[in-house]
C-alpha cells in the first residue's frame, strides 16, 4: 500500500467528501526520491523506506549487513510481524530471476535508479505541445523511451 | 447481439458452473501482461513507468499458456504495453485459440495493419482497438497527432481481412458526451463489431494527475452518453455494468473478476492497484486481503473507480446471482435505448471543457508555462 504522505491528497479529499459525490478525483502529489538513501536506524524507518521503494519506479540498490549489493526493480515487499519475517523481492537489473532480499538483513537502501515516473506531468506536454504547434510543426508527439 | 452467441454460451455455462459448484471467488477474464512497453506514451496510463531492464522483458508463450492453465477463465484479455511489441504474440495468440479461449487482444492498432498477417480470423480472437475519442481527443489523449487515423486504418484492415474488432474507450475529465457518441457512430460506421467504453483509473504515476473523473462526474457523463441509444450501437459490456456507469445501479467491486499476470506474477489486488504479487493464482486468491479493496473499504486507491476490470464481473454476478438479475438483464438487452429527457437535457446543455484546436486543452497560460523537460 502507498503510504500516507503519498496518499494525503486524496485521503484530504475523502475526509470531506463521500465517494459517490466526488467530481474530480484527487491524483497524488509527487515526492522526489530519486537518489535518495534514508535512514533506516528504527524499524518504523526500514518499514516506510522500503514501502516507499516498493512504490519508486526506478532502481534501487539495496546493500545487505555482509556487504553484498542487490541493484535492481524492487516489484514487491511482504510485510511480516518482523524484519525477520518481511522481505522485499527485487528483478536485479542485470538478471531475469527473482531475489528475496529479508528486511533484517538489509543495511542500507538507496534509490539509484532514475524515477521513470518523474518530469513528466501533462502540463509540461501541453506546454511543448503548443510551441511546437506555433513553430510549425506537423506530427507533434510524445515519444516513449528509447530502451537502449 | 453484441458478442457471438457462442461466447455468450460459454460465459453463461462457465458462470453457472461455478455458482453450482458454490464457488464464492472466481474470475472472469484473465488479463494477460506479456510485456509493458509502448510504441505510445499516454497522459493517462500508469503502466509503462519501468527501468529498461523490466521493459526489455517478454513473458514466454508457455509462462503465458501457464497462467491461462491456472486461472481457468473462459476469456482472455491481452493488454500492455502493447502486445503486438512482443516478438511471439501471433505464437501465443494462436495457442489461446487451439485452447478454445476467447482471446481479446487489446492493441493501440499502430502495428496492427503490417502485422495482420500474422494472424488468423477465428471465432475466439478479436482485436480490441484502444480508440479514446474522436480524431482531436484520441489524438490529445495518447498524445501523438495522427495516432487515430493510424488506429482507424488499422481497424478497417482488420475489419476487412474478417478479424472480429471491438473497440475501448477510456473517458477522463474534460469528455464531450457529444463528441463521444459521434464516436459512436463512426466506430459503427467503420465496422467494430462492438464497442467498450470505461472511465480512466487514477494511476498514481500517469503524466495526467489532474484529470481523472470522480465518481460523481463520472455517472452524470455516462448516463449522458449512454442514455437514448441509438440503435446502431452494440456494445460489449455486461448491460447491469453499464447501467452503473449511468448511476443506475450500485455495484460493488469484484477485485478477483479480472486477475492479472505479469512478468512479476498474479498482481494483487486487481490489474489497476499494485500491492503486491503472489507466485501461483491460488496464492493470489488466498493470500490478498480482499476487504482491504473497493470503494466501500475506504481504500483512496480504489476511492473513485468504476473501471471495467473491477465492476464488469459484478455486473456479470448481478445478472446471475438471481432471477431478478437475470430478469432486469434481459429488460436491458431487449429495451436497451434507455430513454431520458433528463439526460438528453444534459447532453444538449454539455458545455465542453475547452474550446481550443484540440478540444480537451486550452492554450497555456503565462501561469502554467513549466520548464519541465518533456520528451515531446
Ligand atoms: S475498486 Fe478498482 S482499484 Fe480498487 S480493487 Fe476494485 S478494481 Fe481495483
Amino acid at each position: 500500500m502507498a503510504t500516507e504522505t503519498q496518499e494525503s491528497a486524496k485521503l484530504a479529499q475523502l475526509a470531506h467528501e463521500n465517494p459517490d459525490e466526488i467530481e474530480v478525483a484527487a491524483g497524488r502529489e509527487r515526492e522526489v526520491l530519486e537518489g535518495w538513501v534514508p535512514d533506516l536506524a528504527s524499524e518504523a524507518e526500514v518499514r516506510e523506506a522500503l514501502e516507499k521503494a516498493f512504490d519508486y519506479r526506478g532502481d534501487v540498490t539495496i546493500t545487505r549487513k555482509d556487504g553484498s549489493k542487490v541493484e535492481g526493480y524492487l516489484f514487491d515487499r511482504r510485510s511480516g510481524a518482523s524484519l525477520n519475517d518481511s522481505f522485499v523481492r527485487v528483478i536485479p537489473s542485470a538478471t531475469r530471476e527473482k531475489v528475496n532480499v529479508a528486511y533484517a538483513d538489509i543495511a542500507a537502501l538507496a534509490f539509484t535508479g532514475r524515477d521513470t515516473a518523474a518530469g513528466k506531468t501533462f502540463e509540461a506536454w501541453v506546454n511543448k505541445y503548443w510551441e511546437k504547434k506555433a513553430a510549425g510543426e506537423k506530427n507533434i508527439q510524445i515519444e516513449p523511451e528509447k530502451l537502449d | 447481439m453484441a458478442v457471438p452467441v457462442s461466447q455468450a454460451w460459454t460465459v453463461a455455462t462457465y458462470v453457472l458452473k461455478q455458482k453450482l459448484t458454490g464457488r464464492k471467488k472466481y474470475p472472469l477474464v484473465l488479463m494477460l501482461e506479456p510485456l509493458f512497453r509502448c510504441n505510445l506514451a499516454c497522459a493517462g496510463c500508469g503502466k509503462i513507468q519501468y527501468p529498461a531492464h523490466i521493459l526489455k522483458q517478454d513473458l514466454s508463450p508457455e509462462d503465458c499458456f501457464n497462467a491461462v492453465e491456472e486461472c481457468g477463465t473462459p476469456m482472455v484479455a491481452i493488454p500492455g504495453g502493447e502486445p503486438l511489441l512482443h516478438p511471439q504474440m501471433p505464437e501465443i495468440v494462436a495457442g489461446l485459440v487451439a485452447r478454445k479461449k476467447y482471446v481479446y487482444m487489446c492493441t493501440n492498432a499502430l502495428l496492427l495493419k503490417e502485422k495482420l498477417h500474422l494472424f488468423k480470423p477465428s471465432k475466439y480472437l478479436s482485436f480490441s482497438v484502444h480508440v479514446d475519442g474522436q480524431r482531436e481527443h484520441h489524438d490529445f489523449s495518447v498524445c501523438r497527432e495522427g495516432g487515430y487515423d493510424i488506429a482507424m486504418e488499422g481497424v478497417r484492415a482488420a475489419v476487412e481481412a474478417g478479424f472480429r474488432v471491438t473497440t475501448n474507450t477510456t473517458l477522463f475529465d474534460g469528455a464531450d458526451p457529444n463528441s463521444v457518441r459521434a464516436h459512436f457512430d463512426e466506430l459503427m460506421t467503420a465496422g467494430v463489431e462492438s464497442m467498450m467504453v470505461s472511465p480512466g483509473y487514477t494511476y498514481d504515476k500517469a503524466p495526467d494527475q489532474k484529470h481523472f473523473l470522480g465518481r460523481a462526474r463520472s455517472k452524470k457523463l455516462f448516463r449522458s452518453i449512454l442514455s437514448n441509444r441509438k440503435k446502431t450501437w452494440r456494445f460489449n459490456a455486461s448491460p447491469i455494468f453499464m447501467e452503473f456507469l449511468m448511476g443506475k445501479k450500485d455495484l460493488k467491486c469484484t477485485p478477483w473478476g479480472m486477475p492479472t499476470f505479469s512478468i512479476f506474477g498474479w498482481q494483487k489486488p486487481c490489474y489497476l492497484l499494485q500491492d503486491g504479487y503472489a507466485d501461483s493464482f491460488k496464492e493470489l486468491m488466498e493470500t490478498t486481503e480482499w476487504s482491504n479493496y473497493g470503494t466501500e473499504s475506504g481504500n483512496p486507491q480504489c476511492a473513485n473507480c468504476m473501471v471495467h476490470s473491477g465492476y464488469e464481473a459484478s455486473g456479470v454476478n448481478y445478472t446471475f446471482g438471481s432471477l431478478k438479475g437475470l430478469m432486469q438483464t434481459a429488460k436491458a438487452i431487449f429495451f436497451s435505448k434507455y430513454e431520458d429527457d433528463g439526460a438528453m437535457k444534459l447532453l444538449n446543455e454539455w458545455k465542453p471543457a475547452h474550446s481550443a484546436p484540440l478540444v480537451q486543452i486550452a492554450s497555456p497560460t503565462a501561469a502554467e508555462k513549466s520548464s519541465e523537460l518533456q520528451g515531446v
